[in-house]
């Protein structure tokens, strides 16, 4: 074989291993597993992944084969599915649910640590350095933020023009709220004045999320009610627990809360009577209602348009601690610990944690940024209500990531239905409450 | 005498042989479906199992004995939870499981043949509905005004509205519920009405009965083994079913109001709004079921004899 031909047979080898070498590119698979109100805007939570598969697989040189598998099933049946898939064996990659969700998966090893991996992308300096307190449980980070939000006072400017407010007054609502000179008791007596004035009916001067869920902490924050003690155990504040079922109470009393708010349907009745803006004067909520109201149910009146008009957002005003609050939750990203690809699951988390993906979810479900230069950027600016509220995470507060949380909050409900509905006086709640707490996990909580 | 003995002892056993490979199939079903899940519940009560710790590996779960029980019997509202169930399974099986039941098969019965099986067809139609979607009805009709059909009713005769599911909550429930019932026992009484021989009926109207008379002395009587099949298998299903109440009350509104056993069950080993599913703890509420489930199919086999219904006829049948 003369030299001529060995060079051209050589050429020709790396060629054909060239190709075919390319063409077997290594495939991938990952399942991602995302709770969102796709009607809602919240779509992008799992679709941002089809929008970035390309770059990573470019990157990564792979071939990326994803499942994403988005609906909005109830969050209880959501968190029994990631459990059973997981002991079978069959838990997806990458599953999206509330931080608190650390405190059980982590120990239970559902989840994987994080620390190691997120060094290797520099997207995640650009986090919000307190959203980082949410992701962690016993010293590690296992999730990365995928939103916040904040849950303030929707307060309706129509009724307010009909009580007699200027439109100064309307509209400087938000910032007398946020310096303390609005607090919770003058809330209460302005919707008080609004039912003995006729405008509004009785029993709709403010409503509040009608089940349990983490809205329920600002009543206790602002009272003054701490939850994690220094000693890592949850605390129960009897003191500030008596403060807001007394709260909760004199709401149904005085009459500006209706006496079957609790359990009230948000889909049948709250959310169509709220985004009107012509029966509710306040409602504490969610920012993503705001998105839902104006997608769904006043659409035909001009959606976003008509609640800027109508509605403003508040923070929930200073109760006897002096300070008014929000609260967030902020879901997460977090990989199995069933995932047979957690490296190429992150660089996926990664290139979604971005100002541009971020903005797609945060804009069209009202979610607020998660993103230093995502705030900053100008899309973000540009929308008001999302400008508007951002100064609201200033004021945030978040649950805690413990194995004991569900027990506490479940039983910190109770005595909240218990008082608001009248079946027990707020003493008693504090009592039935208390008892419940300490029949199922005894001395594992702080009692005060 | 001595020669015959084996052989007689060979034709019992084959005999019992015979009859224990025809129970077979059946007692195989009780065993998978039913003893082998009791077994693993209670072995799952007398564990700590939770979100926190799960496995499916037996071995690996911690054993805490009766702990869960004695949390159990501590719990302040597990008495108002067993006695909501009591009366709703009381009421609904008194009213419409049993009561209505055997109305709409008499009277279905008593109208010509076509327009009875109509009837029928439509009393079916609750339960083949899935549950979804037939809460979804019901709470369409209960919710307030201006979205509730009855509340529409209220607004055009100028009557008070309501928010139904919150004033009358069991109400509600009992219906929903009810209307799904009806079907079964509408059939197997339907049936068992129909298998009544014609000569008795037919000697009853040539002595010159009325209707009523028929139903009293001669229809009843005959069905007291239709009627402790639907009693007993009606009121483990009423015990066991907590799907319509979950999705129309959720057991509220207020402090329990409409929970009932089965549905504690599901909320603390299934359901948790913030993921901390306790799995050994719901089970023990599921044991305490299982029990109450025993009892009282033995006590309804004592009350309508059922040694009695089952006994060999004292005559020989051709």
């Amino acid at each position: 074989m003369n030299k001529r031909l060995f060079s051209v047979l050589l050429v020709l080898m790396m060629a054909v291993i060239g190709v075919f070498g390319s063409q077997a590119q290594e495939t991938v698979d990952i399942t991602i597993r995302c709770k969102a109100n796709v009607q809602g805007g919240e779509g992008w939570r799992c679709d941002n992944f089809s929008e970035i598969e390309s770059q990573v697989e470019e990157e990564l040189g792979i071939d990326l084969n994803l499942t994403l598998i988005q609906d909005d099933i109830g969050w209880e049946d959501y968190k029994t599915e990631f459990l059973l898939s997981t002991e079978a064996g069959d838990a997806p990659d990458i599953i999206l649910s509330g931080h608190e969700d650390i405190g059980s998966w982590a120990p239970a090893g559902y989840i994987i640590p994080l620390d190691d991996k997120l060094g290797d992308y520099p997207e995640f300096d650009d986090v919000v350095s307190t959203l980082w307190e949410s992701q962690k449980w016993d010293g590690q980070i296992w999730g990365v933020p995928q939103d916040a939000e904040a849950r303030p006072i929707f307060y309706s400017k129509l009724l307010l023009s009909d009580l007699g407010w200027s439109d100064e007054e309307i509209e400087s609502l938000p910032d007398r709220v946020a310096s303390g000179d609005f607090t919770f008791d003058d809330m209460v007596a302005t919707a008080q004045q609004a039912i003995e004035e006729g405008i509004i009916e009785e029993g709709f001067g403010y409503w509040h999320r009608g089940s349990n869920g983490f809205d329920w902490l600002m009543p206790y924050y602002a009272m003054g009610g701490e939850i994690l003690g220094e000693d890592g155990k949850l605390v129960w504040d009897s003191e500030a627990l008596l403060r807001v079922y007394e709260a909760v109470a004199s709401w149904v009393e005085t009459g500006i809360t209706r006496s079957d708010m609790l359990g009230l349907s948000s889909s049948e009745v709250v959310y169509p009577a709220v985004s009107s803006a012509e029966e509710v004067l306040f409602f504490q909520g969610g920012s993503w209602n705001w998105a839902n109201m104006a997608k769904n149910y006043v659409a035909d009146r001009g959606g976003n348009d008509y609640l800027l008009e109508n509605i403003g957002l508040i923070l929930y005003p200073a109760m006897s601690a002096g300070t008014p609050v929000t609260v967030t939750h902020p879901l997460s990203y977090m990989i199995s610990s069933d995932s047979e690809n957690p490296d190429v699951a992150m660089a996926l988390i990664a290139a979604v944690t971005t100002p541009e993906a971020n903005n797609r979810h945060a804009i069209d479900s009202f979610h607020l940024g998660i993103l230093n230069s995502q705030v900053e950027s100008e899309a973000y600016q540009n929308d008001p209500v999302l400008s508007s509220a951002h100064y609201m995470l200033d004021y945030t507060r978040v649950a805690p990531n413990h194995p004991d949380w569900s027990a506490w909050t479940n039983a910190y409900w109770l005595g909240i239905q218990a008082a608001e509905t009248g079946a027990s006086t707020p003493q008693e709640a504090l009592d039935q409450a208390t008892a419940q707490l300490q029949n199922e996990v005894g001395d594992n909580i702080t009692y005060k | 005498m001595e020669k015959k003995a084996p052989d007689s002892r060979r034709n019992i056993l084959r005999a019992n042989l015979t009859a224990y490979g025809f129970l077979a199939p059946a007692g195989i079903l009780v065993i998978i479906f039913f003893l082998i899940p009791v077994l693993l519940i209670i072995y799952l009560s007398m564990t700590n199992l939770a979100t926190t710790n799960f496995t499916t590996n037996v071995s690996q779960m911690e054993f805490v004995g009766l702990e869960n029980y004695a949390i159990l019997l501590r719990d302040q509202f597990a008495g108002k939870i067993f006695f909501n169930t009591v009366f709703y399974v009381l009421v609904t099986l008194a009213i419409f499981n049993v009561s209505l039941a055997l109305i709409v098969s008499l009277l279905t019965m008593h109208i010509p043949r076509r327009a009875g099986f109509a009837f029928r067809a439509i009393w079916i139609l609750p339960r083949i509905t899935t549950a979804t979607v037939y809460i979804m009805l019901w709470r369409r009709l209960a919710v307030e005004a201006p979205y509730g059909i009855i509340n529409q009713f209220n607004t055009l005769l100028n009557q008070p509205t309501y928010n139904y599911l919150d004033a009358r909550p069991w109400e509600f429930v009992i219906m929903a519920n009810g209307f799904i019932g009806v079907s079964f026992g509408m059939i197997i009484f339907t049936s068992a009405i129909e298998s009544i021989p014609k000569d008795l009926m037919n000697a009853s109207l040539v002595d010159g009965s009325t209707i009523m008379q028929r139903i009293r002395f001669i229809i009843m009587p005959l069905l007291r083994w239709p009627l402790l099949f639907v009693v007993t298998y009606q009121t483990l299903s009423l015990l066991t079913s907590f799907e319509q109440i979950l999705l129309l009350t959720n057991g509220g509104p207020g402090l329990y109001d409409t929970e009932v056993w089965s549905l504690t069950a599901y909320h603390r080993a299934l359901s948790n709004y913030f993921g901390n599913a306790q799995w050994g703890y719901g089970s023990a509420f599921a044991v305490v079921l299982v029990i109450i489930g025993v009892v009282l199919a033995v006590i309804y086999m004592r009350v309508f004899r059922f040694n009695e219904l089952v006994a060999e006829p004292k005559i020989e049948v051709l």
